[in-house]
């Protein structure tokens, strides 16, 4: 399958901070892909070298097969972005928010009302469309950003901590939802400090720590192969479970954070 | 090209809010030289180049006007969205830097047609002036508008506090426009000061206004219409130049 992103050796300092260290990665397309790291690791600035608002010291990125050096502006329209930071203009509505970047993104005046319409609608901000952003609580303010990534249709969709303050239940639609637009062949690249979510979400992940990949694969592999696995019976740990019935039983399977703290020492909430 | 008009929209939609106080100021600040100059001290200061003191002086005021407007319109568009970070979304756009700078400077453009238009309205129905020549008044707006629209692109780029761009209106916008003949001739200046008006570039556009406007100039139009226009391709493609080097916008 043709690789949605293909990074190769990628290096990325800031004065005398490495970054980036040599680090590679290729995404399929149609993947929905997780990274996880402790903060400073690296995560926003491969993202925010993905789409061109940091430079590589050395290395390349290829989407869908063309460097992002050389084709800034093809591979561009192929990428939507939902950062951790807001960087919106403020004291715009959220219709003009949303029309402004289908704007951005080459869309006619009348396709953008149509998406912008169609994505309120499904992050149930329709009644907030004249709303100015500051006026609007952290949690629907999440919901436009993540519904502005989403004016140009993408085909890479990149969500920096997309549930960063929003409330179970909206956390559990935006689920439903990123599944759904990943079965319908969108890309999505996925960072976040919760577990479960990356459990949940992706089918691969990656953890970072110190600018590199210090580990990659799918989430039951990465279990499997860091975590420790056994039955708890009578506080007896056994690896099988003859002549035993299941009131008597406690199983440990282990999850993906035991995985990221082994092998980086840090707690995912704290992170 | 629907990025662009997308991103001029957005301008426009930004000023457009603040209407009040893009035609509110020149409108009471030409109002009042006018009174000032005009009613009370002109009198007593006499014609320059044949022309009442006020006359003579309105060209300048528009032009100074023009240049706060469209350098202040730019530099706090740019700069704003530098704090606030959501120049990051326009950048991670598929939008040549060429364009974004393009819609800055046109929006500087726009708000310096408006200003231009209000003082001049004001000149007109406060005094006796009768423009020369209104499209070549239009073409100088135009050129004054660009040159200072791309200058308040260079200085939010360079920016790095508020300070840095009130710095950069009083420190060389100011003494710039004072000194640049909008108050007086070039004619009744001693050698030394002619020649320090003459190395002073804002001397050509204001002079070059004041032509398409009253129809008199101290120096050949030409050369202030070569000079104005050279400096606004200049200031233009220098401010493209660093947005795309990425200057303090690409880390």
């Amino acid at each position: 399958m043709e690789a949605a992103i293909s990074i190769n050796k990628l290096s990325k300092t800031y004065k005398k901070t490495e970054a980036l260290k040599s680090l590679s990665l290729e995404i399929p397309m149609g993947e929905f892909f997780g990274l996880l790291g402790p903060n400073g690791a690296g995560k926003t600035t491969l993202i925010k070298t993905i789409v061109g608002l940091a430079r590589p010291t050395s290395g390349s990125i290829l989407v869908f097969g063309q460097n992002i050096q050389d084709y800034p502006l093809k591979t561009k329209a192929v990428i939507g972005l939902s950062p951790q930071e807001q960087n919106i203009d403020r004291y715009f509505t959220v219709r003009k928010i949303l029309e402004f970047q289908g704007g951005y993104f080459g869309l006619r005046h009348k396709e953008r009302r149509q998406k912008a319409e169609e994505l309120l609608g499904k992050f149930n901000l329709t009644d907030k469309v004249d709303e100015e952003f500051w006026k609007l609580s952290g949690g629907m303010q999440r919901r436009v950003m993540i519904a502005r990534s989403l004016m140009a249709s993408p085909k890479i969709l990149i969500l920096d901590e997309p549930t960063a303050g929003i409330d179970v239940e909206q956390r559990h639609e935006l689920w439903d939802f990123l599944k759904n637009l990943n079965r319908d062949g969108t890309t999505i690249i996925l960072t976040t400090h919760y577990i479960d979510e990356a459990e949940y979400l992706c089918e691969r992940v990656a953890i970072i720590d110190a600018g590199q990949i210090v580990e990659m694969g799918f989430p039951k592999e990465l279990i499997k192969k860091h975590c420790e696995q056994y039955f708890l019976v009578n506080g007896e740990k056994k690896k099988d479970l003859m002549g035993l019935t299941v009131d008597q039983v406690q199983v440990h399977q282990g999850d993906l954070e035991q995985v990221f703290i082994k092998l980086t020492g840090k707690k995912l909430e704290s992170a | 090209m629907i990025s662009f008009f997308t991103l001029l929209e957005r301008e426009l939609y930004r000023f457009g809010r603040l209407a009040a106080q893009t035609i509110a100021p020149p409108f009471v600040t030409t109002a009042l030289f006018i009174v000032i100059f005009g009613y009370s001290l002109g009198q007593k200061i006499g014609a320059i180049a044949g022309f009442p003191y006020i006359l003579f002086i309105l060209p300048g005021l528009s032009g100074m006007s023009i240049i706060t407007n469209s350098f202040s319109n730019s530099s706090s568009s740019l700069y704003m969205a530098r704090m606030d970070r959501s120049i990051e979304n326009i950048l991670v756009a598929p939008i040549s830097s060429f364009r974004i700078v393009l819609s800055f400077v046109v929006g500087g453009i726009v708000r310096g047609l408006t200003v231009g238009i209000v003082t001049m309205l004001t000149a007109y129905i406060m005094t006796d002036l009768t423009i020369h020549n209104i499209p070549l008044a239009l073409l100088f707006v135009i050129l004054i508008s660009t040159i200072f629209s791309a200058l308040g692109v260079i200085a939010a780029l360079w920016g790095n506090d508020w300070e840095h761009l009130a710095a950069f209106s009083t420190f060389i916008l100011a003494p710039l426009s004072y000194l640049g003949g909008t108050f007086y001739s070039i004619a009744t200046l001693p050698p030394l000061w002619k020649k320090v008006s003459l190395s002073n570039p804002m001397y050509y556009m204001v002079d070059g206004y004041r032509s398409a406007i009253l129809g008199h100039s101290d120096v050949s139009l030409t050369i202030a219409l070569a000079f104005s226009s050279g400096l606004a391709c200049i200031t233009f493609l220098c401010a493209v130049f660093l947005f795309k080097k990425g200057y303090r916008i690409i880390v």
